[in-house]
C-alpha cells in the first residue's frame, strides 16, 4: 500500500511537472496549403494563391485592405500614415510611418525603399504585376519619410495599387539588391511575421517580428505545410496536426467540414466569376445570334444550384458582382425555344459541332460538362479536347480555342476585370495581350474614359455602360461565382471579422491567437 | 570483375547522355511555359517575353542544349526556373527521403514476401497457398492511393498510432521511425505481393529439380531440404526482379509521397512537371537515371555472391 502511495505521488508530481507545457497557450499556428511546394516568396513574382497568403504576413503596403475585407471602399493606412493628391489626381504624396523596421536588422524602412519597390513592381523583368503599375510615371523619395508618386494619367485605383496586394507590397531595398534572385527564397519585409525556415515540399516557417510597428504578434510562429492531396489535408486537420486549411472548392467539402466538432468552415470573398468567352471573330461565333443562343442555353441557376448555393452564387454581370462598379445586368433566363430560333435564323437549324480546348482541372472540367449538357439541348456539340492546366493556359493565350471557359477574380474594381478581359489591347495573341480571349472591342471607349474620370458617379456610369455593351455583343456568357473555402479550429481567434481576403486566405495578423 | 565494372560504368555514361538528351528535348516539346508560371496569369505578353529572355529560353534550342550539357559535365545542372533554388541542392534535400522510404519498403517487402512465397510453394494447392495467392493478388491490384487512405483512416485517425503527415516535425529517431511506418507499409504491400509471387514461382521450379528429389529420398529432413537446397537457388530470380523492381518502386513512390505528405523525388517531379520547370526536370532525370544504373549494377554484382557459378568477364 505504501509503495502504491509513493508511486502515485511520483506520478502526480510528474504530471504536474509536465502540466505547464500541456496547459500552456498554443502559440504555433499550422496552416495546410494545397500546393506541393512553395513557389516564390518575392511579393512581386508571388503569383500563386498559396505564395500570396504567406507573402501577406511578411510584407506591408502603403495602404491596406481593412483586415477581413476584400472591397475597394475599405482601405486604411499601413506603411503610410496619410496621403494627399493634386486636383488632377496625378501627383500623390505619402507620409510614411517613422520607425518601421525591416526584418533581420536591415534597418529602418524609408521612402527610398518604397520608391524602389514601386519601380521594381512596375518593371516587367522583375514583376508579374507590371501591367497594373503601367500608369506609374515616377516614384521618388522627397525626404526620408515622404514619397511622391507621379502618374502618367489619373487612375481610379491608386490607393489599391499601393495596398497590401500583389505589386503594392513594399520590399526592403538593401535586402532585395543584396540577395538578387535569392530574395524569393529569403524574403525581407516589415510585416508581423519574418521568414525563418523552408524545407522543400514540407513547410515554410515564419516567426513573430518582435519589432512589428503594430505590436508584438501573439503567435510565435506560423507554419505553412504543403499538402497537395485534398484527402490528406482534411485528415491532417481532423487528426489535429494542422489548425487551418485551404478547402477543396466545392460545397460537399464545406458541408463535411462543418460537421467536424470544433471546426469553423467558411466561404469568403472575393468570389471568382466563372464564365464562357466567345471568340467573336471565329466562325460560327462571329454571328451574335449564335453567341446569344448559346448564352440562352446555359442554365445559370441550375448550374449554381448543382454546385451548391453556400459555396457559389449566380453571376449578375460580365465582371464579378463584388467589384466596385459591377451592375446587375438582369441576365436573361435560360430559354431553349428562343435559343433554337436564333440558331435557325443564323443558318444553323440543326446546331453544329465546335471544337474547344478544356482544362483537366476538376472544377473547370465539371463546369464544362454542364455547359456541354446545356448546349446539347439546342443541337450544339462541344467537342472538348482536355489538356492539363499549364498547357491549357498556354494554348488559350495562343488563341487556339474559340471558346474559353475561365474562372477568375481580380483587384475588386471594375477597371481591372474590364481591362484584362474585354479591352481590345488585351486581346490574346497580340504583344500587349493579357486575357481578352473573346477579342471583344465594343467597350474600349468606356473602359478607357472611366479610368481618368474623376467624378465617381460618371465613372460608375461608364463602367455600367461598358458591361452592358459587352453583354449586348455577347463577348461572354457569365454563369456563376464561386467563393474561396477555408476552415480552422474554433480555438483560433483571427482577431478581426472575416468576410473576405484579397490574398484568398484569412490574413494572419499580430492579433491572431489561440484561446486558452 | 574490375574490367566488368569499368565497362558497365562506361555504358552507364552513354545511357545517361541519351537520357539527358531525350529529356531535354521532350520537356521542351510539351506545351507550357515556365515564364508564364513564374509571372502568373495576369502577366502581359511583353512581360512573359522579358522573363523568357531572362531565363535564357529565347535562345536557340541547340545553344540551350550545349549550355546544359556543359553544365551537366561538371555536375552543375543550374537553378530551378520557378523558385531560383539550385537544382542539386533541392534534389539533395529530398533524395534521402525517397531512398529511405524505398529501402524501408524493400526490406519490409522482402521480409514479408520471400517467406510467404516459399511457404506458398511448399504448401502448393493447400489452404495456405490459396490464401497467400489471393492476398498477393489483392496486394498487386490494390491502388496505392486507396490503401494509403485506408491505412491513414485506420491507424492515424481511428487508432491515432501514427501521424497523418509523415515528415517535417520529427523530434527524434523514434518519432522519425513512427512517421516512416505507414508510408513504408503502404509501399511494401505492393512490393511484398510482387516478391511473394516471384518467390513462389521460383521455389516451385526448384522443388521439381532432381537434386531436391534426391535429397528427400536420402532422408534429409524436409525443412533442411527447403532451406539448404531450395531457398538459395530460388533467390537468384528473386534478386533479379527485386533489383529491377526497386527502380520502379522509386518511381512508384510518388503516390505514397503525396498522400502521406512526404518529401521525395516523385513529389518533386510531379510539381516540376506541372510548373514546366525544365532545369529541375533535367536534374531529376539525371538523379533517376543514376539511381537506376547503380541499382542494376549492384544487382548484377550480387549474383556472384548468391550463385558462385556466375563469372564476370
Amino acid at each position: 500500500m505504501r509503495k502504491l502511495v509513493v508511486s502515485l505521488t511520483f506520478a502526480g508530481l510528474a504530471y504536474l511537472a509536465a502540466a505547464p507545457s500541456a496547459l500552456a497557450q498554443k502559440t504555433v499556428l499550422t496552416v495546410g496549403v494545397a500546393t506541393p511546394d512553395v513557389g516564390r516568396l518575392d511579393p512581386h513574382v508571388a503569383t500563386s494563391n498559396a505564395d500570396r497568403g504567406i507573402v501577406a504576413g511578411i510584407f506591408n503596403g502603403l495602404t491596406r485592405f481593412k483586415p477581413g475585407q476584400a472591397t475597394f471602399e475599405n482601405f486604411e493606412p499601413d506603411l503610410a500614415e496619410s496621403w494627399i493628391s493634386n486636383a488632377g489626381k496625378t501627383e500623390w504624396t505619402f507620409n510614411l510611418r517613422k520607425g518601421v523596421q525591416c526584418h533581420r536588422e536591415y534597418g529602418e524602412l524609408t521612402a527610398e525603399d518604397v520608391a524602389y519597390s514601386l519601380q521594381r513592381a512596375a518593371d516587367p523583368k522583375r514583376s508579374g504585376f507590371s501591367a497594373d503599375l503601367a500608369p506609374l510615371a515616377k516614384a521618388e523619395a522627397v525626404d526620408k519619410y515622404t514619397l511622391k508618386v507621379t502618374l502618367k494619367n489619373p487612375i481610379p485605383s491608386l490607393l489599391g495599387l499601393v495596398s497590401n496586394y500583389t505589386g503594392g507590397f513594399v520590399v526592403c531595398k538593401k535586402a532585395a539588391e543584396e540577395m538578387g534572385v535569392d530574395f524569393a527564397r529569403r524574403p525581407i519585409g516589415t510585416g508581423p511575421f519574418m521568414f525563418e525556415e523552408y524545407k522543400p515540399q514540407q513547410f515554410v516557417r515564419l516567426v513573430a517580428n518582435k519589432q512589428y510597428f503594430r505590436g508584438v504578434p501573439k503567435l510565435e510562429s506560423v507554419i505553412y505545410r504543403y499538402i497537395p492531396s485534398d484527402a490528406s489535408r482534411d485528415l491532417a486537420f481532423e487528426s489535429g496536426e494542422i489548425d487551418m486549411l485551404f478547402g477543396k472548392q466545392d460545397e460537399p467539402w464545406l458541408t463535411r467540414m462543418r460537421k467536424i466538432p470544433g471546426t469553423v468552415a467558411f466561404a469568403i470573398e472575393p468570389a471568382e466569376l466563372n464564365w464562357l468567352n466567345f471568340n467573336i471573330t471565329a466562325k460560327p461565333l462571329d454571328d451574335v445570334r449564335v453567341r446569344r443562343a448559346m448564352m440562352l442555353a446555359i442554365d445559370r441557376d441550375g448550374i449554381t444550384k448543382f454546385r451548391g448555393s453556400n459555396a457559389n452564387r449566380v453571376a449578375i454581370s460580365v465582371i464579378p458582382s463584388s467589384d466596385q462598379g459591377a451592375v446587375d445586368l438582369k441576365l436573361p433566363p435560360v430559354d431553349i425555344a428562343k435559343a433554337k430560333m436564333l440558331l435557325a435564323e443564323a443558318g444553323h437549324p440543326n446546331g453544329f459541332t465546335i471544337k474547344m480546348i478544356g482544362s483537366t482541372n476538376p472544377t473547370m472540367a465539371t463546369s464544362l460538362q454542364m455547359y456541354q449538357a446545356g448546349l446539347s439541348k439546342i443541337g450544339i456539340t462541344l467537342d472538348v479536347q482536355p489538356v492539363d492546366n499549364p498547357t491549357f493556359h498556354v494554348q488559350i493565350r495562343k488563341d487556339l480555342s474559340p471558346l474559353v471557359p475561365y474562372q477568375a477574380a481580380r483587384f475588386p474594381i471594375a477597371d481591372a476585370f474590364l481591362t484584362q478581359f474585354y479591352l481590345s489591347t488585351s486581346t490574346v495573341g497580340t504583344p500587349t495581350g493579357v486575357t481578352n480571349f473573346s477579342h471583344c472591342n465594343v467597350a474600349d471607349k468606356e473602359i478607357i474614359s472611366a479610368r481618368s474620370e474623376l467624378d465617381p458617379a460618371k465613372q460608375k456610369a461608364l463602367w455600367a455602360e461598358a458591361q452592358r455593351k459587352i453583354l449586348d455583343a455577347v463577348c461572354a456568357a457569365p454563369v456563376y461565382e464561386s467563393f474561396v473555402l477555408w476552415a480552422h479550429k474554433d480555438s483560433l481567434v483571427l482577431g478581426y471579422e472575416l468576410k473576405g481576403s484579397m490574398n484568398l486566405g484569412p490574413p494572419i495578423l499580430e492579433t491572431t491567437h489561440f484561446k486558452k | 570483375m574490375h574490367t566488368y565494372v569499368v565497362k558497365r560504368l562506361l555504358l552507364s555514361g552513354i545511357t545517361l547522355l541519351a537520357v539527358l538528351t531525350l529529356i531535354f528535348f521532350i520537356v521542351r516539346i510539351v506545351p507550357g511555359d515556365p515564364a508564364r508560371v513564374v509571372l502568373g496569369e495576369q502577366a502581359t505578353t511583353q512581360a512573359i517575353d522579358a522573363m523568357r529572355q531572362r531565363l535564357g529560353l529565347d535562345e536557340p534550342l541547340v545553344v540551350q542544349y550545349w549550355r546544359f550539357l556543359r553544365g551537366a559535365l561538371v555536375f552543375d545542372v543550374g537553378k530551378s526556373m520557378v523558385t531560383g533554388a539550385p537544382v542539386l541542392q533541392v534534389i539533395g534535400e529530398v533524395l534521402p527521403s525517397t531512398l529511405e522510404l524505398s529501402a524501408a519498403a524493400l526490406v519490409l517487402g522482402c521480409v514479408i514476401g520471400i517467406p510467404l512465397g516459399i511457404w506458398s510453394a511448399v504448401r502448393r494447392n493447400r489452404f495456405a497457398d490459396y490464401v497467400i495467392r489471393v492476398a498477393s493478388l489483392l496486394g498487386l491490384s490494390f491502388p496505392a492511393f486507396v490503401s494509403a487512405i485506408l491505412l491513414l483512416l485506420a491507424f492515424a485517425i481511428s487508432l491515432r498510432w501514427f501521424p497523418v503527415m509523415s515528415s517535417g516535425n520529427s523530434t527524434g529517431l523514434a518519432d522519425h521511425l513512427r512517421q516512416l511506418v505507414l508510408p513504408a507499409v503502404n509501399l511494401a504491400l505492393i512490393m511484398a505481393a510482387y516478391i511473394t509471387r516471384v518467390s513462389r514461382s521460383a521455389m516451385l521450379e526448384i522443388l521439381r529439380e532432381d537434386y531436391m528429389r534426391t535429397a528427400i529420398a536420402k532422408g534429409v529432413p524436409p525443412l533442411a531440404v527447403v532451406w539448404r537446397h531450395g531457398v538459395r537457388n530460388a533467390l537468384i530470380p528473386v534478386v533479379t526482379v527485386t533489383g529491377l523492381y526497386l527502380g520502379i518502386l522509386i518511381g512508384n513512390s510518388v503516390l505514397t509521397e503525396i498522400v502521406f505528405n512526404r518529401p521525395g523525388l516523385g513529389k518533386l517531379i510531379v510539381g516540376s512537371l506541372a510548373q514546366r520547370d525544365y532545369t529541375m526536370l533535367q536534374g531529376l532525370m539525371v538523379a533517376y537515371t543514376m539511381i537506376v544504373v547503380a541499382i542494376n549494377l549492384m544487382t548484377d554484382l550480387t549474383y556472384g555472391f548468391i550463385d558462385p557459378r556466375v563469372r564476370y568477364e
